[in-house]
């Protein structure tokens, strides 16, 4: 883990020009998809696209570790909404290290929990329920998650402070029963920082085109989104997916092969 | 115990002498902290030329399996194994393991011995994480086993608490030693050392079709480009002590390849004698080790398993 100027170049350089008539039609081809596949979702439960979904889809049943036990919160689900929190509180200046910001956080979830707060998360109030012990542990997973991010950034070559770990989510205008999210845990003006983790897969390149193609459904106009960068800690690596008329095709292809995965039988239904 | 050869920093303490009031903490913290001035700098063509080697390596497994096979995931566990000083591979090569400390299933099927040491480990380093991140261990079973509880690995929970009473006794007779050494061992870390545990370590090969990973127990210091910047420390439950000494060779390997230079200092605690040990990264430690990992790929390509995916 070091400063790495690879990867705060893809954060800061400009994104290509694109000709706007193929971004447009390819913009118009995604939005046009969307609409056809939440009238097909008419009467069905809600369905939200995530990455999870997208990654899900893509796996083949060969791939291995293939485990859809239910959620839990553990050290390892929670050390990103934790670790973002604390670089968020970094990069105020209210927290000088990753260890006093986590630490920080932790205590706005005990104080949250005893106070009634309506702030006060599932998260929180699971953080809040264990031992000493147990959330040293959660602590320790979330203070080297924050510390391979912060440190990894360049922090003060952004003009504007970066936003951290804000997920963007779009709802189909044609269907309450459709959303797509976006996460990026670090955004700044021209790029989206998504960190990932376990090995590389296929289907990575579709999990940030999503996020393209919500950032760009959520613009006004023909406005392009920035690049989206993926970045595992891990290795180093990084993926870039630029702001360009494949990435949206990508995004809305991957968010109908999600939802046809999820159980809804899209060409009898249509 | 012999860790800091080449250069010796430091004598260790005798073997089971070493208890928390002899302050061997902040012996270590000094001795990781050393002269800031002299950090050394590394030959920027180090980290490309490592690749390089290993990536001709990785090409011969990958076109002896066949570019369709998963991916293969090696950790230490598989590469330095002392009982596999052929560095070929054996008969679970092929599954591996990722180095997921939570994954306590995968041990189950080793003997009882074998899955005593794996439990301990664990627990020891649960109470490790506690140490660097609180400074403090209260109970050490009851402690480790609700780190374990927070962390998902509730296959190493059900194992400990499924013991019989008088084995659970000795057990955690066994693990307050381990903390009461690792409380006079472990540094405490004021928060801008940037202190971190469990980061793990990930290099592809061949695409991707092989993986050499690793976790770092603890890395301390703050990363500066182009100069070797940070200190890793290793933790041994139950040695042995050359095969301990030699993952950290292989995690500091791994990191020349991830970020273009190694960490410059390395200490290695031994939780169950408290004995320590600290030495300098150097460019003949990584080439030792590239080498190792290159010859273990050369004799995998020509094994017997290697069309097995």
């Amino acid at each position: 883990m070091h400063m790495d100027n690879r990867l705060m170049d893809a954060l800061v350089e400009p994104v290509s020009a694109v000709d706007p008539a193929s971004w447009r039609a390819a913009l118009d081809e995604a939005k046009s998809k969307l609409a056809g596949l939440a009238v097909r979702r008419a009467g069905a439960t809600r369905f939200r696209v995530t990455d999870h979904e997208v990654r899900t889809a893509f796996r083949s049943d060969t791939d291995d570790a293939v485990h859809d036990d239910p959620f839990a919160w553990t050290a390892l689900t929670a050390r990103r909404p934790i670790g973002v929190a604390a670089v968020r509180l970094l990069v105020a200046g209210a927290a000088r290290s990753p260890l006093e910001a986590v630490r920080s956080r932790l205590a706005e979830s005990g104080r949250w929990v005893r106070d009634g707060s309506s702030s006060a998360s599932q998260l929180d109030r699971w953080v809040e329920s264990l031992s000493p012990a147990g959330r040293a542990a959660v602590g320790a997973e979330a203070v080297t998650w924050a510390t391979r991010l912060w440190c990894a950034l360049d922090w003060s070559m952004f003009a504007v402070p970066p936003v951290v770990g804000r997920d963007h989510w779009w709802d189909s205008p044609h269907s309450a029963l459709l959303a797509l999210r976006g996460r990026a845990d670090v955004r700044t003006a021209d790029a989206h920082l998504v960190v990932l983790s376990g090995p590389r897969r296929g289907s990575v390149r579709a999990e940030l085109a999503l996020v393209t193609l919500v950032e760009s459904l959520r613009l006004r106009g023909d406005d392009r989104p920035g690049r989206v960068v993926g970045w595992w800690p891990d290795s180093g690596h990084l993926v870039r997916v630029e702001p360009e008329p494949a990435a949206l095709t990508l995004g809305a292809e991957a968010v109908e092969l999600a939802i046809g995965g999820a159980g809804t039988p899209l060409r009898s239904a249509a | 115990m012999v860790l800091v050869a080449p250069r010796p920093l430091f004598r260790p303490a005798p073997p089971g002498d070493a208890t928390a009031d002899r302050g061997t903490g902040a012996e270590v913290l000094a001795l990781l902290r050393g002269d800031a001035a002299a950090r050394p700098r590394f030959d920027p063509g180090l980290a490309g030329g490592l690749r390089a080697w290993l990536e001709d390596a990785a090409y011969d497994v990958v076109a002896a399996r066949g570019e369709h096979a998963p991916p293969l995931f090696l950790g230490p566990r598989q590469l330095l194994s002392p009982h596999d000083e052929q560095g070929g591979p054996g008969h679970d090569w092929v599954a591996g393991d990722r180095g997921d400390r939570s994954a306590g299933a995968a041990t189950d099927h080793r003997g009882d011995g074998a899955t005593d040491r794996v439990l301990l480990s664990r627990l020891v380093q649960a109470l490790f994480r506690q140490l660097v991140h609180t400074g403090e261990v209260h109970d050490p079973l009851a402690d480790a086993l609700e780190a374990l509880r927070a962390t998902g690995d509730e296959a190493t929970v059900r194992r400990a608490e499924s013991l019989p009473e008088g084995a659970r006794a000795v057990l955690a007779e066994t693990l307050a030693v381990h903390a009461r050494n690792l409380s006079g061992l472990v540094p405490r870390f004021a928060p801008g050392w940037m202190a971190r545990t469990n980061d793990r370590v990930a290099i592809p090969l061949g695409g991707g079709r092989i993986v050499l990973h690793g976790m770092f127990d603890l890395v301390v210091g703050l990363p500066q480009p182009r100069t070797a910047s940070l200190c890793a420390v290793g933790l041994s439950s139950d040695g042995p002590w050359a095969v301990a000494r030699r993952s950290l060779h292989y995690l500091s390997l791994l990191e020349t390849l991830r970020s273009g230079t190694p960490p410059f200092r390395l200490a290695l605690l031994e939780s169950a004698s408290g004995r320590y040990g600290v030495e300098d990264v150097r460019e003949e430690h990584l080439r030792a080790i590239a080498s190792h990992i290159a010859a273990w790929l050369e004799r995998a390509s020509a094994g017997p398993t290697n069309a097995h995916g």
